[in-house]
């Protein structure tokens, strides 16, 4: 009985490998995606929590990074690549522009 | 000995220099009185209270009979309905407050023993946790009928902040919220001052932007955009989300201090919270 569910099991393995081996290349590219999104957007919370520090994060960063698992998770790789890039680079702007006002004087117009 | 003292001359003197160079808070707020004063001649100084019915004549006229059956009242009364009940242990607002609901002019000040900037939300949080209550939210919600009712309370009282000069941390957390008002933020890259000093009286869309002279002195507001009264730290969280940046924590540092800044900028100008706008 149990030989039998063995070579049984063993012998759906062999059926289904031919579809694991030829989807493996699709699989693959999708692998490669998922890789380089997860770096962007790590890098993008990255940026996210550096611009929080210094107070200078812009309002829809959290809204692209969410926006972005999602679409990655529907397999939208390319939107959520755009997205988190998107959000990357506000988080850095947010950043620099708190970095360019340390020490605001009066306008001239008030003097 | 000799060359110790010189070495601290050449480190301290650049420092006098810096500090001699940075505008007092009285500076501060006579060169904002004279600009808004230059822009609007016809408005008296009190009447910067009235955010944009001071220059606004049109939708002066709408307010003024909104006036006449204010939306808050029903606020005022919640709140003075919460100020006589007891709290669980037998006490209540009566036992922190011990001058009276009439107060907000007290604030906000500096707390020398905590180290940090006290407003009104904040002493009405530190007196429930003190007699086991549970915190309000500071910016929607009940805390806006007790605010309504000890503001109103305080009408008339004049703004009065005070930078005490001995405590440099006080003076600190007014140059903070002062970088605050003036430094850009959010992707739209603007300031507080970029809308309500440089741009004040101008239209942004529908709505005239009002002077940022006299801001505080009408909180808690009744907004009927928001159907209810909001807090001070409710509305600033509105004006940094419209040039796209992310709000702070209500009550938290950061608008502490800005009220601290902001309040200041109207030293002398009667409370008349709560107040309606649209
Ligand atoms: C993009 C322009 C803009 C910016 C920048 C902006 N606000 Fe506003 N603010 C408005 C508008 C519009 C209103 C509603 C109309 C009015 O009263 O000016 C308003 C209203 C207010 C009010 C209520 C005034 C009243 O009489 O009820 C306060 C207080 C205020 N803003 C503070 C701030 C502070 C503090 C900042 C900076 C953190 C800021 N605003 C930045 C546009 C702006």
């Amino acid at each position: 009985m149990k030989a039998k569910l063995i070579s049984t099991l063993f012998a759906g393995l062999l059926l289904v490998t031919p579809f694991v081996a030829v989807n493996a290349g699709d699989d693959d590219k999708h692998h490669g995606d998922d890789g380089a999104l997860k770096k962007a957007v790590a890098e993008a919370t990255a940026a996210k929590k550096k611009a929080a520090s210094v107070g200078g994060e812009w309002r829809d960063i959290g809204k692209f990074l969410k926006k972005a698992k999602k679409a990655a998770k529907k397999g939208k790789m390319k939107k959520a690549m755009k997205l988190a890039k998107k959000a990357k680079w506000q988080a850095e702007a947010g950043y620099k522009q708190v970095m360019a006002q340390k020490t605001v004087e009066l306008p001239s117009y008030l003097k | 000995m000799k060359r110790l003292f010189t070495a601290a001359v050449v480190i301290a003197l650049p420092l006098v220099m810096a500090g001699s160079a940075v505008a007092s808070p009285a500076d501060d707020s006579s060169a904002i009185r004279s600009y808004f004063s230059k822009k609007f001649p016809a408005v008296e100084l009190n009447e910067f209270g009235n955010g944009v019915y001071a220059i606004d004549k049109v939708s002066r006229e709408s307010w003024e009979a909104i006036e006449e059956f204010p939306p808050y009242e029903t606020f005022v009364d919640a709140g003075e309905e919460m100020w006589n009940t007891a709290f669980a242990n037998g006490k209540g607002y009566k036992d922190c407050f011990a001058d009276g609901p009439g107060v907000a002019h007290k604030y906000p000040h500096w707390d020398k023993e905590k180290g940090m900037v006290m407003t009104l939300p904040l002493a009405i949080n530190n007196c429930r946790k003190a007699n086991g209550e549970k915190p309000l939210k500071y910016a929607k919600g009940s805390i806006n009928d007790i605010l309504s009712y000890m503001t109103y309370n305080s009408r008339g009282h004049k703004t009065n902040v005070v930078i005490p000069s001995d405590d440099p941390r006080a003076m600190a957390a007014y140059e903070e919220g002062k970088q605050f008002y003036f430094a850009r933020r959010g992707q739209l890259n603007f300031s507080c001052a970029s809308c309500h000093m440089q741009n004040s009286g101008n239209y942004i869309r529908s709505d005239i932007l009002s002077p940022a002279l006299g801001h505080t002195t009408g909180f808690p507001v009744y907004r009927s955009k928001w159907g209810t009264v909001g807090t001070l730290h409710r509305r600033f969280k509105g004006c940094n989300k419209q040039v796209r940046a992310k709000p702070f924590k209500p009550q938290g540092q950061e608008y502490r201090n800005l009220e601290y800044f902001l309040t200041y900028m109207s030293n002398g100008l009667e409370l008349n919270g709560p107040s309606a706008r649209k």
